[in-house]
């Protein structure tokens, strides 16, 4: 704090961030009260009546049960992997000496960079060509692939900080170069690779665009969504209640590991800054 | 030491393939070869099922004679510059108001935050509701209390529609604007806010003179970051307006989508992409110079 904060300030930023929630707020107002009450706005008072009657009928009208299962396989298999393979690769990266290593990172770490329309076109050709449309490993081969770009440069750049002296201690007691990873640098890395499972699941879970062009029988959440949003359905309290489920999850997570998320997408968009 | 170190060097290698192999395998799939491919493609004429046809630059030369892809650019630069001269300049704006009370603003930045954690499809219905042409959308019905009775299709009018997708995508990307510059603010040092303070000098002016200057390198960060989401924005577009209007709010990321997915124009599509991706890397070159230099 910088002397005395000016009240003023403040009351700025109360102002702004309750505007900022107004949308949140309409669709938890309009699924959690009937329909008639909010057919002229979610934000009348004439009669205000408390009903679960849309969290329970939403059920059984879409598919939700079923698409929450599939994104959380989706997400859950697509981290792990990341959160497995992120940490080998970016310590055979910053301590092991091999040919074509710098060229390799630069390719990979600036691979962040690309859009993800860039995948669409070839992958869906070869995913037809192979029989693999349909399968969960069209999207979770992408999902995962496309992680690395931004993954290994933050557990590398978490490496560059890591002390020497522990790897030659590890040398000089005999431990070859994968033992060194298991035993010393791996223990020591737990933060970042978190920081990179949050983003991923994160990414993953809220993926719209590789879902809905490479699955058909079994879509996560957003693809659901997507098919109820623009209907002109009258039943906003239904709607409502499906974005609230598919936005839930990340929501807590995010709110939750807000600092390990901040340390994240910076690494994966911006520089060290 | 001296004796164990080139044992060390040998096994170096392929302990390093063997950690490094699942990443690559998986790299090329999901990125080299795609990238690859879809630069080929973009030089052939793809319908559906049918063998692929070379037809050189033709593409590329059906694309700029094509009104749809025109429009395509001119929505693309509105909706990338709109989206991040909005919200960087708000997450700006609010992160340098709040660092005169870091503590006491902390849910309210969480407040704005929390935006930017709801799924892209998830904001999308939320500002469908918002913009309801009827007398439920929030907007009709504020316009109302000035004029009764008033109410207009918000997503049914090219100008508007797209001016609806810039309002929607900047509400989500303020927090992270708001982050890093806060970020930023906050690591100024405290000496010199409370030198200006001593001095009278009032907090509009710290904002001016001393917040805004010192805080750059995290706006500058802010800027890139936000130009890049906007360029390859997909989610958004797609629930809000569908690219409607008639084809007039796709921006290059979408009519790419449009043309191959659902057009089964799969070469015309990749020559949209590889425009895509000129686009993108333009943006990016300052971050991939500062990314291959840093890469040690």
């Amino acid at each position: 704090m910088i002397g005395r904060a000016p009240r003023w300030t403040i009351v700025v930023m109360a102002v702004v961030s309750l505007i900022w929630i107004v949308p949140i707020i309409g669709i938890v107002v309009t699924s959690i009260r009937p329909l008639s009450e909010t057919s002229l706005g979610w934000w009348r008072l004439d009669q205000v009546t408390f009903t679960l009657d849309a969290w329970q009928r939403v059920w059984s009208e879409y598919p939700l049960a079923n698409a929450f299962w599939t994104t959380a396989q989706l997400a859950g298999i697509s981290t792990l992997l990341t959160m497995l393979l992120t940490p080998a690769a970016a310590y055979a990266f910053h301590f092991l000496h091999f040919v074509g290593r710098r060229v390799l990172l630069i390719v990979i770490i600036n691979a962040f960079v690309l859009p993800q329309q860039v995948v669409i076109i070839p992958l869906f050709r070869l995913w037809r060509d192979l029989g693999m449309i349909d399968n969960f490993a069209s999207v979770i081969i992408p999902y995962v692939g496309l992680s690395f770009a931004w993954s290994i440069f933050l557990v590398k750049n978490f490496l560059e900080d890591f002390p020497k002296d522990l790897i030659e201690a590890a040398k000089i007691d005999g431990c070859g170069p994968i033992a060194t990873f298991q035993h010393v640098v791996l223990p020591n890395t737990l933060s970042p690779i978190f920081a990179v499972g949050i983003l991923q699941f994160l990414w993953t879970w809220n993926a719209l665009l590789l879902p809905m062009l490479y699955l058909r029988s079994d879509v996560p959440l957003p693809v659901v969504l997507a098919r109820v949003a623009g209907t002109y359905d009258l039943n906003w309290d239904l709607r409502s209640v499906a974005a609230i489920i598919t936005t839930s999850v990340p929501l807590v997570i995010f709110l939750i590991f807000q600092r390990q998320f901040a340390a994240g997408s910076r690494a994966t968009t911006g520089g060290k800054e | 030491m001296a004796l164990a170190a080139p044992r060390w060097r040998l096994r170096d290698a392929p302990a390093a393939w063997l950690l490094i192999i699942p990443v690559l395998a998986l790299f090329s799939v999901a990125v080299v070869y795609p990238l690859i491919e879809t630069i080929r493609l973009s030089f052939f004429d793809i319908k559906g099922l049918s063998a692929p046809k070379y037809v050189g630059f033709g593409n590329y030369l059906t694309l700029f004679a094509d009104p749809t892809f025109r429009n395509t650019i001119s929505t693309t630069l509105i909706f990338t510059l709109g989206t991040t001269a909005i919200s960087v300049s708000i997450g700006w704006t609010l992160a340098m108001l709040c660092a005169f009370a870091p503590r006491r603003t902390l849910p309210f930045r969480m407040m704005v935050f929390s935006a930017f954690g709801i799924s892209e499809t998830v904001s999308g219905y939320m500002w469908i509701s918002m913009l309801r042409p009827d007398q439920a959308g929030l907007l009709n019905n504020l316009i109302g209390i000035f004029s009764p009775g008033f109410s207009y299709a918000w997503l049914g009018d090219a100008d508007t529609a797209l001016w609806a997708l810039v309002v929607a995508a900047s509400w989500s990307a303020v927090g992270l604007p708001l982050l890093l510059c806060f970020a930023s603010v906050q690591a100024i040092s405290k000496s010199v806010l409370e030198a200006a303070y001593m001095d009278g000098a009032k907090p509009l002016s710290i904002m001016r003179f001393i917040m805004m200057p010192l805080s750059l390198p995290g706006v500058r960060v802010a800027i890139f970051i936000n130009l890049l989401n906007a360029l390859r924005a997909f989610d958004i577009i797609f629930i809000l307006t569908g690219g409607g209007p008639v084809r007039a709010t796709e921006t290059v990321g979408y009519f790419m989508y449009r043309e191959s997915m659902t057009q089964f124009k799969l070469g015309y599509g990749a020559a949209a992409t590889v425009i895509l991706l000129i686009a993108v890397l333009i943006v990016s070159i300052p971050a991939i110079i500062q990314r291959t230099a840093g890469a040690k």
